[in-house]
């Protein structure tokens, strides 16, 4: 377990927390789409992350993990719907459905993945600096 | 990385009184010396090499993840760092033993 890999395993929660708030943004941008590629409205995304463990490492490397993201899924929750009978696709009884996005739930988790964003380049300068400390070992 | 293996690897390097007069029989025994700064220096240029690759990747939309080419350059940074100090005291051990007073 060497710095570097300190370096690899900040990387890829950078990467996840990337990937994530690229979700939060197309929930965003289709806060309001109500046509989809199924027909019905847009669905809100949400990443699953998983922690993956180096099985080819020592013991230490056995108990520290990468995070990856494994799946986007689709939660259940159910649509917004509005009273909108003006709507080009407002139902029969004049109800439209909207996404089942909320955009403060949606900026709160934007703060969040840019706050974890932010903590993993903090481990990545730390680590960088605890590497330019040990090679001021022994310097006059 | 394996720069810092070389590196823990320095105490083996204790000049010896043979290795001037048989630099052969000497090798067949231990790594060359030369062989192994060769290969540090080696794996260096391959860190800059990587992270010069990701740059260009970066600045030509090939690559999305800034912070993997930030990440590589560190690691560039990190393992030249390491270099040159060993370096430095290579040089320093060097200069003790030319201003030995005989």
């Amino acid at each position: 377990m060497s710095l570097i890999d300190t370096f690899s395993i900040s990387a890829s929660g950078l990467t996840a927390q990337r990937l994530r708030l690229q979700t939060i943004s197309s929930n965003m941008a289709n806060a309001q789409t109500t046509r989809a590629e199924d027909g019905g409205p847009y669905r809100r995304k949400v990443p699953v992350f998983e922690a993956q463990i180096n099985n080819f490492g020592d013991m230490l490397d056995k108990n520290l993990a990468r995070v990856k993201v494994t799946d986007v899924i689709e939660p259940d929750t159910p649509v917004n719907r509005v009273y909108d009978p003006g709507h080009p696709d407002a139902g029969a009884d004049g109800y439209v459905d909207f996404p089942n996005v909320n955009i403060m739930e949606e900026m709160v988790d934007m703060m969040n993945a840019s706050r974890t964003y932010e903590a993993n380049t903090n481990v990545v300068d730390s680590t960088k600096q605890m590497a330019n400390k040990a090679l001021e070992i022994g310097r006059l | 990385m394996a720069l810092y293996t070389v590196t823990s690897n320095i105490p083996g390097l204790q000049m010896r009184p043979e290795t001037a007069a048989s630099a052969a029989s000497a090798a067949a025994g231990s790594v060359d010396f030369g062989e192994m700064l060769g290969q540090a220096v080696e794996q260096v240029s391959d860190a800059q090499n990587v992270a010069d690759d990701r740059l260009a990747a970066l600045a030509s939309g090939k690559e999305v993840d800034i912070h993997g080419t930030m990440i590589a350059m560190q690691e560039a940074d990190i393992s030249l760092r390491t270099m040159v100090s060993v370096r430095d005291r290579v040089v320093e051990a060097y200069q003790q033993m030319m201003n030995m007073a005989i």
